[in-house]
C-alpha cells in the first residue's frame, strides 16, 4: 500500500508547490485562508487548468471528495491532505467513500492515497466536546471492527491488538496523538474489513442528514453512536468475540468502557427509528456482511429494545 | 432444533432468502446474494452455529447447500435426513 509523505505545517509553507488551490471545510476555512498563501476555492467550483497542487483541509468527507476528484478527474495533481479532525484516517488511506444519492459507494486503490499528509493538530482546537467524542468513536470503530473482522488473519489481528493497546492509553478527549492513531486504525480496516457499525453508518448517513439536518449527522457521529450497541450484540451472539480479545491479552471490559464513553444516547434515540425502517438495507450492506459475527434479521430487536443498556 | 433446521435458518439469514425460496438442492447460482461477501458471511455463520472454522479455500469451494452439508458431515456434524 502506498504511504503519503508526512510534513509539518512549516515544511508545507516552505515548499514550492506551483499553482495551488485549497479546498477547506467551512469550520476551518477562515483559519486556513489566513495561514496558507493560496486561494481557498469552493470544491464545487471548477479548478483552474494551471493548478498543480490541491490542498484539502477538513474532515473525512471533504478529504474523500478530493481523493476521488484527483484520482478520477485530475490524476496529474499533487494532493496534500490536512485533517482538521482525527478519526477517519482519510488523509492516508486508500479508501474513499462518496455519497451516491442516499447510499455510500466505496472505492479502494492506491490512486486514492494522497501524496502528502500534513500535521496541523491546532485545527482541532475548535472542536466541541461532542465532536471530539465522535472523532474518537470513529477511530475506535475502525480498530474494533477490523480486529473482529473474519478477513483479519492472525498476524494482522495481533497488530491490531497492539494498536488497541495504544488507543487505550489515549483519553476520549483532545489529544494530538489521535491523528496518527486514526491513520493506523484506518490502515488496518483497509487491510481487513469493517462490520455492522459501518453498515449502519453507511445506510443511515444520507437519510439522517436529510431528515434531521439540525443534528449534524455524519459518518463519525453514527459510528460513535452505534459502536457500543454493536459490540454488545457481537458479544451476545458469539462467545468467539470475547475469546478473540482474550487470546490477544486485551482487557475487554476496558475496551467496552471506551465504546460507552463515545456513545450518544440522544443521537441513538433519534436514529433507532430510521434504523428499524432501513434494517433490510443494513443487512445487505457490504460492511454488515463482513461483520465479525453473523447479523441475522432478528438482531434488530437488540437495537429497538436497547438490550445493550440492560 | 435439528442440524437440518439450523442449516436452513442459517442459509435463510445469510443470503436473506424467504422461507419459500429455500431448498436443500439450492446451488450458488440460484442465490443472487451468494457472492464473495456472501461466502464470508456464510463462513462466519457456520462458525457461529456449528462451531467449525472454515479456511478461506474451504469457504470459497462451497457451491451448493449440499456442499455445506458435506463439509459439516466431514467434521462430524450429523445430518441424518439431509
Amino acid at each position: 500500500m502506498r504511504e503519503p509523505e508526512v510534513w509539518t505545517l512549516g515544511r508545507l509553507l516552505a515548499e514550492d508547490l506551483g499553482p495551488t488551490v485549497v479546498w477547506a471545510t467551512p469550520s476551518v476555512a477562515a483559519r486556513t485562508g489566513a495561514s496558507l498563501p493560496h486561494s481557498v476555492l469552493d470544491p464545487q467550483a471548477a479548478l483552474p487548468d494551471a493548478t498543480r497542487t490541491l490542498i484539502a483541509v477538513g474532515g473525512g468527507t471533504l478529504m474523500d471528495a478530493a481523493k476521488i476528484f484527483r484520482a478520477e478527474s485530475r490524476p496529474d495533481l499533487r494532493l496534500i491532505a490536512i485533517p482538521s479532525v482525527w478519526g477517519s484516517g482519510a488523509e492516508a488511506s486508500p479508501v474513499a467513500v462518496a455519497q451516491d444519492g442516499l447510499r455510500k459507494r466505496i472505492r479502494l486503490g492506491d490512486q486514492y492515497v494522497p501524496d502528502v499528509r500534513v500535521r496541523w493538530p491546532e485545527l482541532a482546537d475548535s472542536l466541541s466536546d461532542r465532536g471530539i467524542r465522535r472523532a474518537c468513536g470513529d477511530a475506535w470503530s475502525h480498530a474494533l471492527e477490523a480486529f473482529l473482522s473474519p478477513l483479519a488473519d492472525a498476524p494482522l489481528r495481533r497488530a491490531i491488538a497492539a494498536l488497541i493497546g495504544r488507543m487505550r492509553e489515549l483519553p476520549i478527549g483532545r489529544d494530538a496523538r489521535w491523528f496518527d492513531v486514526s491513520v493506523d486504525a484506518c490502515r488496518v480496516q483497509a487491510a481487513s474489513s469493517v462490520g455492522l457499525t459501518h453498515g449502519i453508518a453507511h445506510t443511515l448517513e444520507g437519510p439522517l442528514r436529510a431528515e434531521q439536518a439540525d443534528f449534524g449527522w455524519g459518518h463519525a457521529a453514527l459510528c460513535a453512536t452505534f459502536l457500543w450497541p454493536v459490540m454488545s450484540l457481537n458479544l451476545r451472539l458469539s462467545e468467539g468475540t470475547a475469546r478473540k480479545f482474550e487470546e490477544e491479552g486485551l482487557d475487554l471490559s476496558a475496551v467496552l468502557a471506551r465504546t460507552r464513553l463515545v456513545f450518544d444516547e440522544d443521537g441513538y434515540d433519534r436514529a433507532v427509528g430510521p434504523l428499524a425502517t432501513r434494517w433490510r438495507e443494513v443487512l445487505r450492506d457490504p460492511c454488515t456482511r463482513t461483520n465479525g459475527v453473523l447479523v441475522r434479521p432478528g438482531a434488530l430487536e437488540h437495537f429497538v429494545g436497547k438490550a445493550f443498556a440492560a | 432444533m435439528s442440524n437440518r433446521e439450523k442449516l436452513k435458518n442459517l442459509v435463510l439469514d445469510v443470503f436473506l432468502l424467504d422461507e419459500s425460496e429455500f431448498r436443500f438442492d439450492l446451488r450458488r447460482e440460484d442465490i443472487g446474494t451468494w457472492d464473495s461477501l456472501g461466502t464470508v458471511s456464510l463462513a462466519v455463520g457456520i462458525q457461529d452455529v456449528f462451531g467449525h472454522h472454515l479456511s478461506p479455500a474451504e469457504a470459497t469451494s462451497l457451491a451448493s447447500v449440499a456442499d455445506i452439508v458435506a463439509i459439516l458431515r466431514a467434521r462430524g456434524v450429523d445430518f441424518p435426513d439431509a
